[in-house]
């Protein structure tokens, strides 16, 4: 019994969905449920998000849609097994998952900025790269332009010279 | 005649783990991601076809089973 785990709370999640036999209150009210199971078990939610309806990817229990819940919460973990037990018992709850995350320390986070700004840099790089390529085929393209324009320039003044001849009264 | 040499020519392989390159962790939430992993029939992909590193495929195996267990990925296509 030496590797006893140190008493404390550790970082869950929480996702399930609930039937889409209730209308979206009576799905609330189930969410407000679970909310209260884990805040009454000295549990703390530090994030909530809800997904709304949404179609299940294959039909559960006859049903093609389900409401999805996201939670995020600390809780010891003998109280965890508890809140299992009692979901798992839940008709209204179609499928739930339980999942451990780990909180980043500060070095982790420092480590991921760095990787972060590498990659950004890297990106960066590339846009740098294609812009000057664009940069260099604009340039390529008003070379060809100008020379377009001066052959323009070219007909124009034939024209004017043709329509000077044609005008003179020499020509008869 | 040598089959097998032109079958391997037509694979494409990717070079870089799409998780490392993009420092990011596979998620069972995140199925827009997951689902360049998976084939018509909704099988995950080989490693070697996807590019994915054996630290990352082993994470994306477990990511993608946890999202069909929620519905979020189906097991078979239709």
């Amino acid at each position: 019994m030496s590797k006893t785990k140190p008493s404390g709370a550790s970082h869950y999640e929480i996702l399930f969905v609930v039937s889409n036999r209730f209308t979206e209150d009576e799905a609330k009210t189930c969410v407000a449920k679970v909310e209260k199971l884990i805040t009454e078990s000295d549990g703390k939610i530090t994030l909530n998000e809800y997904w709304g309806k949404k179609k299940l990817a294959y039909p559960i229990k006859h049903e093609a849609y389900g409401y999805y819940q996201l939670f995020e919460f600390d809780l010891e973990g003998k109280e965890l097994a508890k809140l299992d037990e009692k979901l798992r018992l839940d008709h209204e709850i179609l499928r739930f998952i339980i999942v451990t995350k780990k909180l980043k320390s500060d070095e982790q986070i420092k480590k991921e900025a760095k990787i972060k700004a590498k990659i950004d840099k890297k990106q960066a790089d590339k846009e740098k790269e294609k812009k000057s390529q664009e940069v260099k085929k604009e340039e390529k393209k008003e070379v060809k332009t100008t020379k377009s324009g001066k052959a323009k320039t070219d007909i124009e003044s034939l024209d004017e010279k043709l329509e000077g001849i044609l005008n003179a009264d020499d020509l008869l | 005649m040598n089959n097998n040499n032109q079958n391997n020519n037509v694979i494409k392989k990717a070079k870089e783990c799409y998780f490392c390159v993009n420092n990011i962790e596979p998620d069972y939430k995140d199925t827009r991601s997951l689902r360049r992993f998976i084939n018509f029939y909704q099988k995950i992909i080989a490693a070697g076809r996807t590019g994915t590193c054996a630290w990352h495929q082993r994470k994306l195996t477990l990511a993608i089973k946890r999202s069909r267990k929620m519905a979020l990925l189906a097991f078979t296509h239709k």
